[in-house]
C-alpha cells in the first residue's frame, strides 16, 4: 500500500515535472538579447518525491527507550539556485505513522540550504531550521485533541542524476528532529520530548 | 588507555593522508612550485601558475583538505577531552551506533560551554573551510559537517540538538567574524619580524588559517591582501571605567565594579550594496562589570542593498549574542531583518537610525522552576566528568527579537547612542514558560584629546517570564546601571 502510494505519487510528479519542462520558453521564441549572450540557466530550484521514514521519540526525563516506528512520507523542496554550488529555500516534509492507537501525521517545514562541495558532480548535502506541526499526537495518546507545534531542524545528503534538461533525479537521505517541549498525555505531561525521522527516498528535480 | 591507541592510530592515519593530500596537491601545481620563489620575482608568476588561488594572496582552494582538518579539529578535542578524563570521551563505534540510533536530544551541559565554548569550538570548523579558499557559504557546510561528526562520534553521550545548532549558527557568526578580524592584523606586504609578528597576531584570533598559513608559507609569501578582507572603513573604539549596578529594590547602593568593552566598526552596514557576507559587521565585547565575561554580541551582515533610492538601507543580519548581568543570563542565535535612514543634519553632523526585527533560531535564558528562589550548590556528578546528569537551571528554545540603535555623529565621532534590544525566548526544553527580556541604553560621548574621549552611559535591564503552569505564574526582575569611562578610538 505504501509502496503504490509513492509509485502513484511519482507517476503523478513525472508528467507535472515534463510539463515544467515544456513550459520553458524555447530560446529560438525569444528575441536575442543585445548581448547576444546565451541565456543563462534557471534560478528555479524544485523538488518533489517520496521516502520511507523511521521514527523514534525521546523524552529528557523519562529514562525509558521508545521503540522505532515506520512510515511513508512525502518531501518537496522549492527555492532558489544562489549559485553552481548553493540552492536555498523551503523543505516540506510530511510524514505517516501509527501506532496502536492510530494514525498520526507529522508535517515540517523548514528553511534550507543545499550544498554542493564539487560543482561537476551530484553529491549534495543539506541543513535547515523550522517549525514542525503533528497531528493526531494526543488524540492518539490523550483524550483532549490538540495539534502540537515543534521546532524543526533537518540535515541530510544525497546524490542528484540529471536525466535531461533541466529534469534530474536525487536520491537522498534525512533526518528531520522536532522539539516540540511538552506532549500531554493521559498520564499527565511529558516534559522536554523530541523525536528524530530518518528517511530515504528519491525525488524528481527541475533546475 | 584502550581508547588512546585507537585514537592515536587515526590521528596518525590523519596526518598520513593529510600529508600525501598536501603532497599530491603540490604535484599538480608542480608547475608554480617549479618557478622561481614569488617573492624573488614577484607575485604574479604563483597567480598565473596556481589556479587553485582565487587571488594572489587568497589560499588554494582545496575541499578534500577542509574536510580532513575539520575531522582533525574533532580529533583535537577528543584527545584533550580524554586527557582531562572525561568519561565522554570514551568513544568507540558502539557508541557511535548508539548515537545514531538515538538521534538529536536536549543536553544538560554547563550555560557557558553551550553558549560561548560550542560555537568558538564552530568557529575552527568554519575557518577550516576559509582558510582552505572555500567562501562563506561552502564553509557554513563545512561547519555544520563538523559539528554534526563531533555530535555523533566524538561523545558517547547522544547528539544534542542544542549543541549541534549553536556550534553551526555561532561557530559561522565567530568564524567569519575572527576570520575577518585576523586578516586585518595580517601584513601580507610586509616581511621580517613585523610579518612574523602579524602573522602571530592573526593566528591568536584565527589559528586554523594561521597554521594552514605557517605551514603552506603562505606567511611569509609576499602577496596583495586578498580584496574581499580590506573593509570600506574600520574603526575600533575601547572604553574603560567603572559600572554601579541598581538592584529592584534600592538603587546604586553597591559598589562600582571595573569595566572593559571593546567595539569594532567593520567596513560600512550604513550604507552601500553588500559584496559579500560580512564585508560590513560589528563586535562588543564587554569584560568586567559584574563578571569576568559580561557582553558579547556579534552582528554580520549577510545582505545589503539601498532601497527607495538610497533613503533606506535594507539588511539581512546574523547575530551572536551572550549575555550575563544581574537580570538574567541570556544566549542566542538569530537572523534579522533590519531597515536604516541616515539624516544629515548639517555638513559636520549626522543621525544615523536603525530598526530591526527577526527570528531567534535557538535561545537559552537561565531560568529557576518555580518554588525555588536560588540555584542550589552543583553536586559533583556521579556519572563521572563530562557527564552532565542535570537539572539544568536555563531554558531552551526559539523565539523572536526586535530593536532600534540611533546615532548622533559629529566629525565622525559618536556624540550620542541609544540601544534597545527586545528578545522573547519560548522555552521548549527546561521550565515551561515564555520569557521577555528588555536592555536599554543611552550612551553621551564628550572628545577630550585626539583619539580619547569621556563617556558616560544610563542603562536598564528588565526581564518577564511567564510560566505556563496552572496558576500562570509571572515573575519579573528589573535593575538600572549606569557607567562612567574614558574612550579610546582608532
Amino acid at each position: 500500500m505504501k509502496t503504490r502510494g509513492i509509485c502513484v505519487l511519482l507517476a503523478w510528479l513525472i508528467p507535472a515535472s515534463a510539463l515544467a519542462q515544456d513550459a520553458q520558453p524555447s530560446p529560438s521564441s525569444q528575441p536575442a538579447p543585445q548581448s547576444q549572450a546565451a541565456p543563462g540557466p534557471s534560478r528555479l530550484w524544485i523538488v518533489a518525491g517520496g521516502a520511507s521514514a523511521t521514527l523514534r521519540g525521546h523524552c529528557q526525563d523519562c529514562g525509558q527507550d521508545f521503540p522505532f516506528r515506520h512510515g511513508s512520507s512525502v518531501v518537496a523542496n522549492g527555492g532558489y539556485r544562489v549559485s553552481s554550488r548553493l540552492d536555498v529555500g523551503a523543505d516540506v516534509f510530511w510524514v505517516k505513522w501509527h501506532n496502536e492507537s492510530g494514525h498520526i501525521y507529522g508535517t515540517a517545514i523548514n528553511a534550507v540550504a543545499q550544498f554542493r562541495p564539487w560543482a561537476s558532480k551530484g553529491f549534495f548535502v543539506k541543513g535547515g531550521a523550522g517549525m514542525a506541526f503533528v497531528r493526531n499526537f494526543v488524540r492518539t495518546l490523550g483524550s483532549n485533541p490538540d495539534d502540537q507545534k515543534a521546532l524543526s531542524v533537518v540535515i541530510g545528503g544525497g546524490w542528484e542524476f540529471k536525466v535531461k534538461g533541466r529534469l534530474g533525479f536525487q536520491l537522498f537521505a534525512m533526518q528531520h528532529v522536532g522539539a516540540l517541549g511538552d506532549l500531554q498525555t493521559v498520564n499527565g505531561s511529558i516534559s522536554n520530548v523530541t523525536a528524530n525521522f530518518w528517511s530515504v527516498g528519491g525525488a524528481i528535480v527541475i533546475r | 588507555m584502550r581508547y588512546v591507541r585507537p585514537l592515536a592510530v587515526l590521528l596518525v592515519v590523519g596526518l598520513v593522508t593529510a600529508r600525501s593530500a598536501a603532497a599530491q596537491e603540490q604535484t599538480v601545481s608542480s608547475p608554480a612550485q617549479s618557478a622561481p620563489a614569488p617573492d624573488q620575482t614577484g607575485s604574479a608568476a604563483v597567480t598565473a601558475k596556481d589556479e587553485r588561488r582565487a587571488c594572489d594572496g587568497c589560499p588554494p582552494r582545496r575541499i578534500g583538505m577542509s574536510l580532513l582538518q575539520v575531522t582533525g579539529i574533532n580529533v583535537m578535542y577528543e584527545i584533550a577531552n580524554l586527557a582531562r578524563g572525561q568519561v565522554t570521551a570514551h568513544i568507540s563505534p558502539k557508541s557511535w551506533w548508539e548515537n545514531m540510533q538515538q538521534g538529536w536530544v536536549w543536553d544538560l551541559d554547563d550555560f557557558t560551554v553551550n553558549q560561548i565554548g560550542h560555537p568558538y569550538q564552530g568557529n575552527n570548523y568554519f575557518n577550516a573551510g576559509r582558510a582552505n579558499g572555500l567562501n562563506f557559504y561552502e564553509s557554513a557546510a563545512i561547519t555544520a559537517f563538523g559539528s554534526a561528526t563531533w555530535e555523533f562520534f566524538g561523545e558517547t553521550n547522544h547528539a544534542s540538538l542544542n549543541d549541534f545548532i549553536n556550534t553551526t549558527l555561532g561557530g559561522i557568526t565567530l568564524g567569519e567574524m575572527f576570520h575577518r578580524a585576523g586578516w586585518l592584523i595580517r601584513n601580507t606586504e610586509a616581511t621580517g619580524k613585523p610579518r612574523l609578528w602579524s602573522e602571530i597576531g592573526a593566528t591568536a584570533l584565527d589559528p586554523i588559517t594561521g597554521l594552514n598559513r605557517f605551514v603552506s608559507g603562505d606567511a611569509s609569501r609576499v602577496s596583495a591582501k586578498p580584496a574581499e578582507f580590506v573593509p570600506s572603513s574600520v574603526a575600533g573604539v575601547a572604553s574603560a571605567g567603572v559600572l554601579w549596578r541598581g538592584s529592584q529594590s534600592s538603587a546604586f547602593t553597591g559598589p562600582g565594579d571595573p569595566f572593559l568593552e571593546v567595539d569594532l566598526y567593520y567596513g560600512d552596514t550604513n550604507t552601500g550594496r553588500s559584496r559579500e557576507p560580512y564585508d560590513a559587521f560589528w563586535l562588543r565585547m564587554r569584560f568586567g562589570g559584574g563578571s569576568a565575561f559580561s557582553e558579547a554580541r556579534v552582528r554580520g551582515r549577510l545582505f545589503g542593498r539601498p532601497i527607495r533610492k538610497g533613503a533606506l538601507q535594507f539588511s539581512v543580519i546574523q547575530t551572536y549574542n551572550y549575555q550575563n548581568n544581574d537580570a538574567y543570563s541570556t544566549g542566542s542565535q538569530a537572523i534579522d531583518a533590519a531597515f536604516g535612514t541616515t539624516f544629515k543634519l548639517s555638513e559636520r553632523t549626522n543621525f544615523w537610525v536603525l530598526g530591526w526585527g527577526g527570528l531567534t533560531v535557538l535561545g537559552a535564558v537561565d531560568s529557576l522552576p518555580l518554588g525555588l528562589t536560588e540555584k542550589p550548590e552543583e553536586e559533583e556528578p556521579s556519572a563521572g566528568q563530562g557527564v552532565s546528569e542535570g537539572p539544568r537551571f536555563y531554558d531552551y528554545g526559539p523565539g523572536s527579537d526586535f530593536g532600534g540603535l540611533a546615532r548622533l555623529v559629529r566629525d565622525g565621532r559618536d556624540v550620542a547612542l541609544f540601544f534597545y534590544v527586545g528578545r522573547q525566548i519560548y522555552s521548549l526544553d527546561g521550565v515551561r514558560a515564555n520569557h521577555f527580556l528588555q536592555h536599554a541604553r543611552i550612551d553621551l560621548l564628550f572628545p577630550l584629546r585626539g583619539p580619547l574621549g569621556l563617556g558616560v552611559s544610563g542603562e536598564y535591564f528588565d526581564r518577564r517570564s511567564f510560566y505556563q503552569d496552572p496558576a500562570q505564574t509571572k515573575q519579573s526582575y528589573h535593575y538600572p546601571q549606569v557607567r562612567g569611562y574614558f574612550t579610546w578610538r582608532r
